[in-house]
């Protein structure tokens, strides 16, 4: 029988050679540091709520294809529904607000973002844009009832 | 648990220290538990790419989240949480899905690709550890996944809390130490096995 402190022993073994072999690649850490300055302040925060690749859909009791992925982020009465399209590098995206209203839409990425518009019926679309994270940021527009949001962050 | 632990009391302050714009404390948080994220991306055998996602989307979420987590002193849960959910939508994802098994494969690439920085190193000493840590790594991804899941966010430097672990695996934590002693077990065994006979490493004898 090996002691406690073998145990201890092997795994801070182990502990280093992870270092050595599959340590954090430094241009992550940087983008760790980073992503505070992604902060939204002044935005209400729609959260996760579905994601067709991990939850089961009532409708159907089935998962959707993964290269046809269904999202739904919300912020209390307010429903962001999306669809995104995968292929092997690019990703497009199909989406829908509830209630209906128009808005500024800025798609926001790892380090890039791109803006789209929300008609009156709330629909908008964007792509292709590269796969990694994804977060919408949606501006309320002149005219148009609703505060500022944001998403979750998600990995499309 | 460990020496040089931050308590959860510090990593609150961290917390709302960030919370209210202070940068430093962000880093500090950053370099506190990169560790911890980048190994449960890993852990679920996720190769550099899409671990690179699950790591860059955990922290871009935590940088929203920071004012609205309910207990900001286990900010190291939420974290290996976030980042475990984040990896099973990955592995379920399309076009970049890394078949199980590579991940083994991927590691001894990138024991191989060290080796001729190893043979330079002139100093003896170094090169036995260095031939040490590899077959140490290398018997590390023959292990079954289970062992490799839970072994490889257990070692993240700095070493993770048992409550981190367990919400890293989704797993109970008093199932952990009898897991991590079985792990540790086969892989001292897979180690005798593949170096016996050669120099006498630390554990050998043992």
């Amino acid at each position: 029988m090996h002691s406690e402190r073998d145990e201890t022993r092997l795994e801070e073994e182990l502990r280093q050679a992870a270092v050595r072999f599959d340590p954090v690649p430094g241009g992550l850490l940087r983008a760790a540091a980073e992503a505070f300055t992604w902060r939204t302040i002044d935005a209400e925060l729609a959260e996760l709520v579905f994601d067709s690749l991990v939850d089961h859909d009532e409708a159907s009791l089935v998962r959707g294809p993964p290269e046809r992925r269904l999202l739904s982020f919300q912020a209390g009465e307010l429903t962001i529904d999306l669809e995104v399209t995968s292929t092997e590098s690019a990703r497009s995206l199909v989406g829908q607000i509830v209630p209906p209203r128009r808005a500024d839409i800025e798609i926001r990425g790892a380090d890039s973002a791109v803006m789209a518009g929300a008609d009156e019926l709330g629909r908008f679309r964007a792509g292709p844009l590269p796969a990694g994270p994804m977060s919408l940021r949606c501006s309320t527009v002149p005219g148009e009832p609703g505060p500022a949001i944001v998403t979750d962050w998600v990995s499309i | 648990m460990l020496a040089g632990a931050v308590t959860d009391a510090d990593v609150s302050d961290l917390m709302t220290a960030a919370r209210h714009g202070d940068k430093a404390s962000w880093e500090a948080l950053v370099h506190r538990y990169s560790g911890l994220v980048w190994s449960v991306a890993r852990g679920y055998r996720l190769g550099q790419a899409d671990a690179a996602d699950v790591f860059q989307t955990t922290w871009l979420r935590l940088a929203e989240h920071i004012g609205r987590i309910s207990n900001p002193g286990q900010v190291g849960a939420w974290l290996a949480t976030t980042a475990r959910r984040e990896a099973l939508r990955i592995a379920r994802g399309a076009a970049r899905t890394v078949p199980a098994g590579n991940a083994a494969m991927a590691a001894l690439g990138h024991v191989d690709r060290y080796s001729p920085e190893l043979a330079a190193l002139e100093n003896e000493q170094a090169r036995l550890d260095a031939e040490r840590a590899a077959a140490v790594w290398r018997a590390f991804g023959g292990l079954p996944a289970r062992c490799r899941e839970l072994l490889r966010v257990l070692i993240a430097s700095p070493p993770p809390s048992y409550a981190e672990v367990a919400a890293a695996l989704g797993m109970p934590v008093g199932s952990i130490g009898p897991t991590r002693a079985r792990c540790l077990r086969r892989l001292r065994e897979r180690l005798a096995g593949k170096v016996s006979g050669t120099a006498a490493g630390p554990l050998q004898g043992e």
